[in-house]
């Protein structure tokens, strides 16, 4: 059964701008999440994630990697790696719980820790730039398939991005299912894909993960209630 | 074959499709990119390629060069000494004649377009010798590490970027503040140029053989110029110290000519001197157009180095990457960004811990195969020239539409 609307498939690129400012130590950090621009903070924390090469990085945002491998202060770093930005209403209000974290470190400190030389934060604003791929799914199983093959870029728009465009609440996936006009029957996919951890998955184990949803539904949702392609 | 064709087979079909995406909205858009040679160096490597593929993608693309006498290229030279940091001695006239220069090829060169990339400092003063109207949008191409850049030199090139919409810059690091955009965008290796395309096998054992390098034993390889960033005696250093442990190790540091460089030479004395009297160490002089024997001798090596103190991007480190081999690299600029612990080789600080690290991978082959096979796939995904295009289409579209926040196309 074909939905509705087809599934627009989008791509994006990142476009990133040096803002000729670096932190040092702590202390220039919290004043940079204290005046940095929005774009600043939203890239240090979520578009980051579109540089995120490997398997083993530690934590999901730059601000914690960088207290961890640059600052030497674990304890700081977990912290920061636990600020979800996708769980805040607004940039001022992940501002604000970044700065209480960090604010809270420094109380406690003697001394503001300083990164070695070379080890610096430079301080990067960046914009999504997102096109039309042209491409149009009509059907669950083909939207699998695409998954399966489409770039992490796509990927990243149609999770991340679209989390941030409905503060939090669906991936792109997830509300096509639903306005295709089959979300009760496909409830439990829609159920799983909203679950999913996407914040601490680097874009290869997101996929993964998209991927896993997907199966498991079609594996184990009774054919009668199923959305059949 | 078309030339999109061909990258097709390496990028695959949706990278190339996309970036043709991406093309369809700056169609028809006359770009002429400005530097100072046409052959020889980064810059018209990188060029040589981009020209013709933004001519493939619908772009109406051309490549001016600025020609100068010889004392203009020798104040340029100045230039790119004291942008990276060395101090340099330039006097009012040398700054003159820059000056004048730039005015006499603003005349010369056909600049009628939408937008000009003038990259590095030769051609910069161009915008303030064209006509208000010829140009739509002036950026400047930075492919040097500015961070730290002698002051009387960064004051006069700062006068003139005030005359471009926009700069491009390698890494954050290499910026300076400045009042109009700077995008950050990475270099890129051509994958088919000679210099990283596959070569026969037969070639490849010709080349060792020619250089009477043994294709059954384990080969370190630095490739660079004979310069004491680089450290090229740190390497042989930590040759030394991994010998007691597998004597069988060969080690070639492969370079170009250092002919017009006197500290060159005079590095390359000390190299030698240092290199001594050993078969199993190659100290290479090799012409500037080697790109397929600097292959073969990358294909061949076991573990590659790049051992520098002080570094741009790299390139060599991501040739390297390329062709499946780990890269034991210094701790600094764009090495950092392509050489990750366990990921794709190890970053190192010391002639000890590169020689800790060489052994490291000596010993653990199934490691050292898997490291090269994340290091291939790594520079597909982000280091080869599809992806340096998109990025600079990309900021393209965002100077035609400077509102902040997602921009949709």
């Amino acid at each position: 059964m074909a939905a509705a609307e087809p599934f627009c498939l989008m791509d994006c690129s990142l476009t990133r701008l040096a803002t000729g400012r670096a932190c040092f130590n702590l202390r220039e950090l919290l004043d940079a999440i204290r005046t940095a621009s929005d774009a600043v903070l939203e890239h240090h924390m979520m578009r980051c994630a579109l540089e995120n090469h490997f398997e083993l990085y530690e934590f999901p945002n730059d601000l914690a990697r960088w207290c961890w491998t640059a600052l030497g202060d674990n304890v700081l770093g977990e912290q920061l790696g636990l600020v979800d930005p996708y769980q805040q209403p607004s940039t001022s209000a992940l501002r604000a719980a970044l700065a209480n974290v960090v604010e809270d470190r420094l109380w406690g400190l003697d001394r503001a820790p300083w990164c070695h030389p070379g080890l610096e934060l430079h301080l990067i604003e960046s914009r999504l730039i997102a096109y039309d791929t042209g491409e149009r799914i009509t059907t669950p199983s083909a939207l699998l398939e695409t998954i399966e093959h489409m770039s992490l870029r796509s990927l990243f728009f149609h999770v991340h991005e679209a989390r941030r465009r409905t503060a939090g609440h669906t991936d792109d996936f997830s509300l096509w299912l639903e306005v295709s006009g089959n979300a009760e029957s496909a409830e439990s996919l829609v159920t799983a894909l909203r679950g999913i951890d996407f914040y601490f998955l680097n874009l290869s184990q997101l996929r993964q993960a998209v991927i896993e949803a997907f199966r498991h539904y079609f594996e184990e949702a009774p054919p009668v209630a199923r959305i059949v392609s | 074959m078309r030339l999109l064709d061909r990258y097709e087979e390496i990028v695959g079909h949706q990278e190339v499709e996309r970036l043709r995406r991406l093309a369809e909205r700056l169609a028809g858009k006359r770009i002429v990119h400005v530097n100072s040679t046409r052959s020889g160096g980064g810059v018209a490597e990188i060029l040589g390629w981009m020209v013709p593929l933004m001519e493939e993608l619908g772009i109406d693309a051309h490549w001016e060069v600025v020609s100068g006498p010889p004392e203009f290229y020798r104040v340029t030279k100045a230039f790119h000494n004291g942008l990276q940091g060395l101090p340099v001695t330039l006097k009012k006239s040398d700054f003159n004649l820059h000056y004048e220069v730039n005015r006499e090829n603003a005349q010369r060169l056909n600049l009628h377009a939408d937008i000009v990339f003038v990259h590095d400092p030769q051609p910069i003063y161009l915008p303030q010798f064209t006509p208000p109207g010829q140009v739509g949008r002036w950026i400047w191409r930075c492919h040097i590490d500015a961070s730290h850049p002698d002051r009387a030199i960064w004051k006069y090139l700062e006068t003139a970027i005030a005359g471009y919409d926009a700069t491009i810059f390698s890494m954050a690091a290499f910026a300076r503040p400045l009042a109009c955009p700077m995008f950050l965008i990475l270099p890129s290796i051509d994958p088919l140029s000679d210099k990283n395309c596959a070569i026969p096998e037969a070639e490849r054992l010709e080349t060792l053989s020619h250089l009477g390098i043994d294709p059954e034993r384990p080969l370190l390889l630095q490739v660079s110029r004979f310069d004491r960033f680089k450290d090229p005696v740190g390497v042989i250093e930590a040759y030394r110290l991994l010998k007691p442990y597998y004597p069988s190790v060969q080690l070639a540091l492969a370079g170009g000519s250092a002919d017009d460089d006197p500290e060159g030479a005079q590095v390359l004395g000390e190299v030698l001197e240092y290199a001594g009297n050993d078969a199993n160490l190659k100290v290479l002089m090799l012409p500037p157009d080697s790109h397929r024997v600097i292959n073969a001798l990358q294909r061949s090596a076991t573990v590659v180095l790049q051992k520098s103190l002080k570094e741009g991007f790299g390139l060599t480190v991501t040739e390297a990457l390329w062709k499946g081999k780990p890269v034991i690299g210094g701790a600094c600029g764009g090495i950092t960004l392509q050489v990750h612990d366990y990921q794709t080789g190890f970053l190192v600080h010391s002639p000890a811990g590169a020689a800790y690290r060489i052994r490291y991978l000596l010993r653990y082959v199934d490691k050292r195969q898997r490291m090269g096979q994340t290091g291939h796939d790594f520079v597909r995904d982000h280091f080869l020239l599809t992806r340096q295009l998109r990025d600079d289409f990309t900021m393209l579209l965002c100077l035609d539409h400077p509102e902040a926040g997602t921009l949709v196309v």
